[in-house]
Formats: structure tokens, C-alpha cells, sequence
């Protein structure tokens, strides 16, 4: 594959895996994830947490620089922690099941 | 590739061991207390207890969680003061342990007025005020004030930081605007409550205990704990260790209610472990599975053993407030030790859990060819 044309669904099928532990439910269906920006091998992920004083933000951090890293195609890559706009619930996906996500540690 | 993480894990994990120091001397502490092996000239001062177990332990821990979540380097200085008061007050260095915890407490509470600045939510706000609190109380100790006046204070260092993360977390479960404003009326009211007792600690502590079982029943009713109660591993532990917190609470409450606020004796000890253990400690087993992981980046493997800890922290408490009730100290003594069994079982369940899975997850040697001789 062409290192230009990274795929930016199978970013977000990656970015699906990372589950915030707290609520049981993958980052991009809580609508943390506010933009993937693919240029020439490099992706640049803008994502931001439920609120600054967030315990997992670290954690949510280092989960989405693993999902990056894993991609082959990606050259370069950022996790870039954003705080605008605030994140509030109505940026959830309608009908999402909270807890109905398999616990990480099952599938570790 | 580098991270956009500034506090390397390593800092945050010898952080995070320093507040396991300073539950484990607190602990010991505890049961020097209680008369634990009386012929022995122990190294801890039976008088640590509080300071360790609220400021060691539990300012260190809430501290570094808040300063990992900012990833701002300034945000250590609260946890940091917070760790070195363990160090100085188990060398016997009041004075240094005693600036220690003030300016831990400062800096702890000026990370939480900064997220309150970033976000002017209630809940960051409910917060801020623990953190408050927890430096009124350290103020209250340096000045040499008997702690049975500003124990209050200390508890409500842990008891509002876990109000304003349940009120945080349960804005998926959508609750009525104006029951979070009655939520968080009913909060600030403790606090009144509590800044009462200094005057009249009958009609303070009554209101406060009153509003104390009111708030608990508003967490039963719209706490996401009575939805996860379904579901399985660390979800539905965390949502037993939730729901009993509060029972514990409603019971603090009722006992407040009807003993008042006692200043020292079997009474005093059984109210405040009701909300130290029974409350406190019950949260903190609930969310480890997240604070462990927010801090060292590692998931805790769920086992069904963790429900042991649980069950012997509860039941154990149950034993000690009946010894405190009925008067009896062999009574009270065990149900405290048990407690302090509990709290190292579950302790050696981290540890073991969060090991044997590094150990799993070690990548075999690469096999070496022999070469022909």
C-alpha cells in the first residue's frame, strides 16, 4: 500500500479497541475522538478527554500511540490531546451501550 | 516516536509507591493505637495515624492523580509535599512533616481551583472544596487544635472528592437538572454543617449527619452503580464496592444522628471508621481498577479473590463498630485488625495480578542455533 493513502477507517477501527475502563465503551462511540488528519505517512489523532481532571487521560494517551504505532502504514504519529470544543455527553453515540464492552483485561 | 506525555510513568509509580508507604506505616500506626504488641517500643507514633493514612496515603494518591491527569509538572508539588510528609513524620521531623502538609494541601488545592478555572463545573467545584477542606484541617493541626475538631475537615477531603467524581461520572445516566442541583445544594450544606460543629457541634453534626444520609440516598437512586451491578469482573465489583460505600454512609449518618459527634472513646473511633473504612475504603476498591491503571498504565487482571478483601473489609468493620457500641475492646480489636488484613489482601491481589500478567506477557528468548562442533 502506498504510504498516502493511509486509511483513515481502519484508524478508526484501531481507535474503537481503546475502551475508557471507566464508562466500558471505546473512545471514538464516546465521541472523544474529535479528528483524524492523514498527510503523506504522517497521522495526526485529536482526541480529548471527559473533563481535564480525567484520571485515564494518560492512560487513553498511551492506548491511542499503540493503536497508531501498530499500523504499518503510518510513518509518523501523533496523539494530540485537545480541549476544544468541550466534550459533553450529547457527543455520545445515540444508543450506545455503556458496560456492554468486554473489560479490557479479557482481551488482553 | 515520542510521546506528548511531559511526567515519565516512573515518577508517577515512585509517587504511587510512596502513598503505599504511607498507608502501610498509617496502618501500623492504627494498630499501635489499638495496643498491637505492648511490650515493643514501636518506630511509629501511635499519634501518625491520621496524618499518615489522610495526607501520606490519601492526599498523596487523590494528588497524583489529579497532578497525572493535568500532565503539568507544577501539579506534582502538591503530591510530592504530600509524600515527603510521610518520610519526615516516620523520622520523627514534625516540624518539616508539619510544612510538609501544608504546602501539600496548597498545592493540591490550587490544582483543583485550576480545574475549576479550566472547567467551572460543579462537580470540579465539589472537589475543590475537598481539597479545601483537607487544608483547613491541616491548618487546624499545626496549630495544635485537637483532632476530634478538625477530623471533620480531614473526612471531608475524601468524601467530596468521591461526591464530585460520581456526580462527573454519572452525566452519562443523564440525571434531571435539578436533581444535581439539589445534589450539590445538599453538598455545600454539609459544608455549612461542618463549619457549624466549631460553634455547636450537636446541631452541627445532626444537620451534617442528616445531610449526609440524604446525599448517600441520592447516589443509591441515580449512582450508574445500580445499572453496572450487572455486569461482570471489575464493572460489577466496582458497583458492590459503590453501593455498600453508601450503605455505610447512610448508617454513618443515622449514627451521627443518634450518638452526635463524640470526642474521643469507643464512639468516636466507631464513627469515623464507619466513614474512613466503610465509606472511604470501599471507594478506593472500587476504583482501583482505574487508578492503577491511569497512573502506571497497567490494567489489574480481574480475579473473583478480590471479592474476599471486600467482604472481610465489611464484615470485619461490622465486628469493630458492635465492639464500639457494646464496649467491648477484644470485640473492637479484632474487627480492626480484620480490617487491616482486608486492606493488605487486597493490596497483595494488585500486586499479584498486576505480576503474573508481566510475567505472562514476557516474550520468549529467541532460541539460539547450536553451531557444530
Amino acid at each position: 500500500m502506498s504510504k498516502s493513502s493511509i486509511d483513515r477507517r481502519k484508524i478508526a477501527r484501531n481507535l474503537r479497541e481503546v475502551i475508557d475502563p471507566e464508562l466500558g465503551v471505546n473512545i471514538v462511540d464516546l465521541g472523544l475522538v474529535y479528528n483524524i488528519l492523514c498527510d503523506d505517512g504522517r497521522v495526526v489523532v485529536e482526541f480529548t478527554a471527559t473533563t481535564p481532571g480525567c484520571p485515564m487521560r494518560r492512560f487513553l494517551q498511551q492506548q491511542v500511540e499503540e493503536k497508531l504505532a501498530a499500523i504499518e502504514e503510518i510513518d509518523e504519529y501523533e496523539a494530540r490531546l485537545v480541549w476544544e470544543p468541550e466534550w459533553n455527553v450529547d457527543m455520545i453515540k445515540k444508543d450506545v451501550e455503556f458496560f456492554a464492552y468486554p473489560p479490557p483485561q479479557q482481551r488482553a | 516516536m515520542n510521546s506528548n506525555i511531559k511526567v515519565p510513568t516512573y515518577i508517577l509509580v515512585s509517587l504511587l509507591f510512596v502513598a503505599a508507604v504511607g498507608l502501610l506505616t498509617g496502618l501500623y500506626s492504627g494498630l499501635v493505637r489499638l495496643g498491637f504488641l505492648p511490650e515493643t517500643n514501636h518506630a511509629i507514633s501511635p499519634l501518625a495515624h491520621g496524618p499518615l493514612m489522610i495526607n501520606g496515603f490519601l492526599g498523596t494518591l487523590i494528588g497524583l492523580e489529579r497532578a497525572a491527569a493535568l500532565d503539568k509538572k507544577w501539579a506534582f508539588v502538591g503530591p510530592v509535599f504530600m509524600a515527603a510528609s510521610t518520610g519526615f513524620l516516620l523520622t520523627g521531623l514534625q516540624v518539616l512533616g508539619e510544612w510538609s502538609l501544608i504546602l501539600g494541601s496548597v498545592g493540591l488545592t490550587v490544582v483543583m481551583a485550576f480545574l475549576y478555572y479550566l472547567q467551572p463545573k460543579m462537580y470540579h467545584l465539589i472537589m475543590a472544596l475537598g481539597a479545601g477542606s483537607l487544608l483547613v484541617g491541616n491548618l487546624f493541626y499545626v496549630f495544635n487544635y485537637p483532632i476530634y475538631m478538625l477530623v471533620g475537615w480531614w473526612a471531608a477531603f475524601p468524601v467530596l472528592t468521591i461526591f464530585g467524581e460520581r456526580l462527573e461520572l454519572n452525566r452519562i445516566m443523564r440525571p434531571p437538572k435539578q436533581a444535581q442541583q439539589i445534589f450539590v445544594g445538599l453538598i455545600l450544606g454539609w459544608i455549612i454543617a461542618l463549619g457549624i460543629t466549631h460553634f455547636d457541634r450537636v446541631i452541627g453534626w445532626s444537620t451534617a449527619s442528616l445531610l449526609l444520609i440524604i446525599i448517600a440516598g441520592w447516589l443509591v437512586q441515580y449512582d450508574v452503580a445500580r445499572r453496572t451491578i450487572k455486569s461482570v469482573e471489575w464493572t460489577r465489583y466496582s458497583a458492590v464496592c459503590l453501593l455498600t460505600g453508601y450503605g455505610w454512609l447512610i448508617l454513618a449518618g443515622l449514627f451521627g444522628l443518634w450518638y452526635g459527634f463524640p470526642t474521643a472513646g469507643p464512639l468516636y473511633d466507631g464513627l469515623l471508621h464507619m466513614i474512613f473504612v466503610g465509606f472511604v475504603f470501599s471507594m478506593i476498591f472500587a476504583h482501583a481498577s482505574v487508578i492503577i491503571p491511569s497512573l502506571s498504565g497497567k490494567i489489574i487482571p480481574w480475579h473473583r479473590y478480590f471479592y474476599l478483601p471486600l467482604l472481610l473489609l465489611h464484615g470485619f468493620l461490622a465486628i469493630r463498630i458492635l465492639g464500639d457500641l457494646l464496649l467491648l475492646p477484644m470485640v473492637r480489636k479484632v474487627g480492626s485488625h480484620g480490617n487491616v488484613l482486608a486492606i493488605i489482601l487486597f493490596l497483595v491481589g494488585v500486586l499479584y495480578q498486576l505480576m503474573s500478567r508481566s510475567l505472562k506477557k514476557k516474550p520468549e528468548p529467541p532460541k539460539v542455533e547450536k553451531s557444530p562442533a
